[in-house]
């Protein structure tokens, strides 16, 4: 009986060698450990050996269904995958399945942000039309008729009274024709300048026009707002400076700079080496525009600014041509 | 304007370096937009005399010069012919960079260094004119005068040791149009004391009112004019202080007198004009308006057809001059003027900038004229003017000004509300601190109307070389920037006042999000185009009076013409395969009485455009390649439908009226037009050379934001599973799908919730003219759960009635 448990042992262990695949296994497992096998015909044989021998003889012929069983187990994972690797390659350096990944275009994307600071500030967005009257885009802006200050902005026209808005500004106007005090608002939009087109201007840019208009806002605060804008737009830690400046529709009028933050402000081509970048320009609503809409100037003040998208636009990401804005190459839209 | 540092110093002590004082007046409004260091290109270049020439011992043709700069004996190696001994000549020193270099084709300067020529070191250059970038010979070194000193800087010979502000004055300032004018603002920010040239000369007996005469006959456009008359000048060219001056601001010296008229322009802001006194018929000055199609021709050699209004100065029979513009070629100042009459006026503002305009002439006079002169200092000028003349060129002054002043200009007086100043700026200024302060430029506090602190009222006069402070809010200004704006507080409000409801995620920016995301890439265009191309798409496009080009006289009335621009773009460089978008605006006229519009007479439209071409989707290696077409597009649009909520919409084929556009689908929304979609024609495609098909559709943003469901509702979902079947029938080639589906849902009777086309089959194993659609048909009752008896009752049904409606097969 021991040896043939023996002898069984080696030839298990012989054959599990020679499965070659999954057949060849299982033809192994109905040989050895199925109810008919080679191991459980030497069980049924257990009654035959004496009582003294038969806890021996058990234990052995248990050690052979375990080892045999093992051997069985192992050689069927190495077979499942060797049989995966022979016959299903697959190669997982493939490409994935991809899609065409579509872009919004950097200018709308740097308007959506300045959009959403101010929105965060309780502002309204309102809109105007670009096909403006000169009422509108100039006069009720204290831009007298034969100002020289009309000269600042070469203008489109379409007739004598009517041209192509050259700010964003003629909607403050109609903002506040249509609305009561108080008035928040920003508006963003088209505009037109008569100037020829070459790497640093564009016959049609972007605002965003601000109106907050209310009793008791201060040059204080309007410099508190724009500070708090351009710390969220650019960084914290920027510093910045008012500058006084002139338009018709503003008094006192200011240019806000921020430290250039191509150089930190040590100085380089694009601040023409002043450390200093212009981002908006900015005023007290003059009390002659309050006339034009009916507002009482003794009881409100207010504050008004606009700053350029494709200015921000092209300082933000590097880009040194504004027709490469206007000229929608793919390989460049596809970068935003 | 250019201001020169130099003349700056004359009226006003600076102490600071060129770049601070930069700073400082940038910081009140007057921004520097360069500083330009004019000796900087002649740094380490100066005068030196030869004092011997031995021969190269190496080569025949060089020199080994010896040169005194004074500081020592230089041994430069030359190769010049000219070159002798005793000569004053300009000497590059090591470091010096040569601004032309002779022996380059373009001329591109170099820098010099200690060099062995053949053998013997040379340490400098000494320099031809094309070298020192003064002139075009270069046949030999240039050969100063030897009255020159040597050791001088050739920066400091040439009068360029000057500091030179390109400052940017905004049309409000035109008190800073002057070097006085700057130095009043530089005396306010550094409290120091402004010099201004005191006057002396002494008059002739003979009076001026016995030689020449004024008569101002439109007081209204010119209120004041001041002359006088010198006689017996000299003409010449003005002394090297006074055409150095001129050149550094940038203005070409001519002669003496015309040069002192622009000295003092210059100096004071005040623009002059010098008429040759013998050339005036009469002696006599009049100064009346044109009469429309007068004809001038003014100094620079141009005849000009005039318009009614044009302010013109005559003498007794005809026009010398256009008021504050230019004068006239008839009485300009030659060679041979012995006598002058000199013009200081005041004049009207707007009737300077119409005829400057209207002309089409900007000069310095007019560009002072029209943004306000001062008329209070007419004489001032004229008599600095005359001074300076006298000395330069002679003469002898005629006794007495003749000044026409019918109604005095008095300086405007301004009360001004303590408690405004505050309010507006956000500070806590005392009426003390705001005098100081506005008292730097000039602003005098005449009278305290009431006295109680922070509620003070003050009365404050403004000479009238400031013509743009006119009101309290113009005072204020000036307040805060002589204060500094960088002084007033920075804050905000702890609280927020809300003008409105917080804005909701806008139409537009919810659909540019979407088509991002569906792959679309967005475009931004220009909106102005030819007028040809505009009229493709409308009647009623909007014309630029004064474009850019051809090209841009017109306004787009449909957003395909630009971006078929950009899709040609992209296809030239090899980027075929294009899905892309833009919202933006149309614009059209629209009759004045029929459409109420925010600007009569002109309308605006919001839209959208998709294109779509090339491949259909992104290639990978399990999908084949697939061209674009046009249901591509649909599909985009009824996907934008869904996203929106709209689902009363129809899609209706016509054939081509749109000048654009063949295979086209108009697009209705409750029987509202809200675009259209299709393939752009072949004509267009081959004007814009592009090789390949476009699929469009343009829609009106404007239409779909009023007809959209912008409130969102929950929609209770089935309680009941539905069933799903699959049917397909054959049918003629002529029938449509829409009619197939709309049939199908119709005999469903309620039961049938959608029926999709999953294969559309036309080939070998149907007739020829047939072709085969497979539904999936989803069957669902709000009521129970269907029983297959009851889906197969209505499947019965519906073969049945295809079969009758349609002629339209089961296909097993």
């Amino acid at each position: 009986m021991k040896e043939k448990i023996e002898e069984l042992k080696k030839l298990t262990e012989v054959e599990i060698a020679n499965c070659k695949s999954l057949t060849d296994l299982e033809s192994f497992r109905i040989k050895y450990l199925a109810r008919k096998g080679s191991i459980a015909e030497l069980f049924d044989t257990l009654k035959n050996v004496s009582p003294e021998e038969r806890p021996v003889v058990g234990k052995a012929l248990n050690e052979l269904r375990s080892n045999t069983q093992r051997l069985f187990d192992e050689r069927k994972v190495l077979l499942e995958m060797s049989v995966n690797v022979e016959t299903k390659i697959v190669d997982l350096t493939l490409p994935g399945r991809r899609r065409w990944i579509g872009s919004l275009h950097p200018i709308t994307q740097t308007l959506n942000e300045i959009k959403n600071i101010f929105f965060r500030m309780g502002f309204d967005v309102v809109f105007g039309p670009e096909i403006e009257d000169d009422y509108h885009n100039f006069e009720a802006l204290n831009f007298p008729p034969d100002h020289p200050a009309r000269d600042m902005q070469d203008t489109f026209f379409i007739s004598e009274n009517v041209l192509l808005r050259t700010h964003t500004s003629p909607v403050q106007i109609r903002v506040m024709e249509t609305q009561k005090p108080p008035v928040r608002v920003i508006v963003p939009g088209r505009v037109y300048r008569n100037e020829a087109i070459s790497a640093r201007s564009y016959c049609l840019f972007h605002q965003v026009e601000g109106l907050y208009i209310d009793e008791g806002v201060t040059f204080s605060e309007l410099k508190g707002t724009l500070v708090a804008f351009a710390k969220q737009f650019y960084s914290s830690s920027i510093k910045f400076r008012f500058r006084p400046s002139f338009f018709p529709f503003t008094e006192p009028s200011a240019e806000m700079d921020i430290t250039c933050f191509l150089c930190s402000g040590k100085g380089c081509r694009v601040c023409k080496q002043s450390g200093w970048l212009e981002i908006l320009g900015c005023g007290m609503v003059d009390p002659n525009v309050y006339k034009f809409v009916g507002y009482d100037s003794e009881k409100l003040s207010g504050y008004a600014f606009g700053m350029g998208i494709e200015r921000i636009t092209m300082l933000r990401y590097g880009i040194d041509d504004i027709r490469i804005l206007f000229d929608n190459d793919v390989r460049f839209l596809k970068q935003f | 304007m250019k201001i020169s540092l130099n003349w700056l110093n004359q009226y006003v002590k600076i102490n600071l370096p060129p770049d601070k004082l930069a700073v400082k007046l940038t910081n009140a409004g007057l921004e520097v937009e360069s500083i330009e260091y004019l000796g900087e290109k002649y740094k380490n270049f100066v005068i030196g005399k030869v004092l011997g020439v031995p021969k190269h011992p190496n080569a025949d043709k060089l020199t080994v010069c010896d040169v005194d700069i004074v500081a020592q004996n230089l041994k430069i190696v030359c190769g010049a012919p000219n070159v002798a001994v005793g000569q004053h000549v300009v000497v590059g020193l090591v470091g010096a960079t040569i601004p032309k270099n002779q022996h380059d084709p373009e001329g591109k300067p170099f820098t010099l260094t200690k060099a062995k020529i053949r053998g013997v070191e040379s340490n400098g250059m000494i320099c031809s004119e094309y070298e020192l970038d003064i002139g075009e010979d270069k046949d030999g070194i240039y050969i100063l005068g030897n009255d020159t000193q040597i050791g001088q800087a050739f920066a400091d010979f040439l009068g360029l040791n000057d500091v030179v502000f390109e400052v940017g004055i905004t049309p409000n300032r035109p008190d800073c149009l002057s070097h006085i004018g700057i130095a009043r603002e530089v005396a306010a920010l550094l409290k120091k004391q402004l010099m201004v040239p005191s006057i002396k000369f002494k008059e002739d007996k003979e009076l001026v009112s016995k030689n020449a005469s004024v008569v101002i006959k439109d007081s209204n456009n010119c209120p004041r004019y001041s002359a006088r008359v010198i006689k017996n000048i000299k003409i010449g060219p003005s002394p090297k202080w006074l055409q150095n001056r001129l050149s550094a601001v940038g203005i070409r010296p001519i002669n003496n007198v015309v040069d002192v008229t622009n000295y003092v322009l210059m100096e004071t802001g005040h623009p002059l004009h010098a008429f040759d006194y013998d050339k005036l018929e009469s002696h006599t000055i009049i100064v009346r308006t044109a009469s429309d199609g007068e004809y001038f021709t003014t100094l620079d050699e141009k005849g000009r057809e005039l318009k009614e209004n044009t302010l013109l100065i005559c003498d007794a029979e005809k026009p010398v001059a256009i008021a504050g513009v230019m004068g006239g070629l008839n009485s300009e100042i030659s060679e041979s003027t012995q006598n002058i009459l000199i013009e200081s006026a005041y004049f009207n503002p707007s009737n300077i900038r119409r005829s400057s305009k209207y002309i089409g002439l900007n000069t310095n006079a007019s560009q002072r004229f029209e943004r306000g002169a001062d008329p209070n200092i007419t004489v001032y000028a004229l008599d600095r003017c005359t001074q300076l003349i006298s000395k330069i060129a002679g003469g002898k002054i005629l006794k007495g000004v003749l000044d026409v002043y019918p109604k005095k200009f008095k300086p405007v007086k301004i009360k001004v509300r303590l408690s405004k100043v505050n309010s507006i700026l956000g500070t806590n200024l005392s009426s003390e601190e705001v005098k100081s302060l506005l008292g730097r430029i000039g602003i005098q506090l005449k009278n305290i109307l009431k006295k109680k602190d922070k509620d003070s009222v003050l009365l404050y006069e403004v000479p009238t070389f400031r013509p743009d402070i006119e009101r309290e809010i113009d005072v204020i200004e000036e307040v805060a920037r002589l204060y500094g704006y960088d002084r007033i507080e920075t804050k905000t409000t702890s609280y927020i006042k809300f003008s409105s409801q917080t804005p909701k995620i806008e139409f537009n920016d919810e659909l540019r999000q979407w088509l991002a995301g569906r792959g679309f890439n967005e475009v931004i265009t220009n909106s102005l185009l030819s007028q040809e191309v505009a009229s493709l798409t409308s009647e009623n496009v909007v014309i630029l009076k004064n474009p850019l080009s051809r090209e841009m006289n017109a306004m787009r009335t449909s957003l395909i013409p630009s971006m078929l621009e950009i899709v040609r773009n992209n296809i030239n460089r090899q980027e075929k395969n294009l899905n892309l978008f833009e919202i933006g605006r149309v614009y059209f006229s629209v009759d004045e009485t029929e459409m109420s519009t925010l600007v009569t007479g002109y309308s605006e439209e919001e839209r959208l455009i998709l294109v779509k071409c090339g491949q259909s989707d992104f290639l990978n290696w399990s999908v084949h390649e697939r061209k674009s077409d046009i249901f591509d597009i649909k599909g985009v649009i009824e996907d934008i439908f869904l996203k929106i909520l709209l689902d009363k919409y129809k899609f209706i084929p016509y054939h081509a009226t749109k000048a654009l556009v063949d295979s086209a689908i108009s697009i209705e929304i409750q029987n509202i037009e809200v675009g259209y979609l299709g393939k752009i024609n072949d004509e267009i495609l081959k004007k814009y050379s592009i090789e390949q098909d476009v699929y469009v559709a343009e829609l009106s943003v404007d239409r779909l934001k009023q007809l959209y469901q912008s409130d969102k509702k929950y929609k209770s979902l089935p309680t009941f599973p539905s069933v799903i079947r699959d049917l397909a029938f054959v049918v003629e080639a002529n029938i449509s799908f829409a009619e197939l589906s709309e049939t199908i849902k119709s005999l469903g009777g309620g039961l049938v919730k959608s029926v999709e086309l999953f294969d559309l089959y036309t080939g070998n194993q149907i007739d020829k003219n047939k072709k085969s659609f497979a539904f999936t048909i989803k069957f669902l009752s709000e009521e129970k759960t269907l029983t297959d008896e009851e889906v197969e009752v209505v499947i019965e049904k519906i073969i049945n009635g295809m079969n009758s409606k349609h002629g339209a097969e089961i296909r097993k």
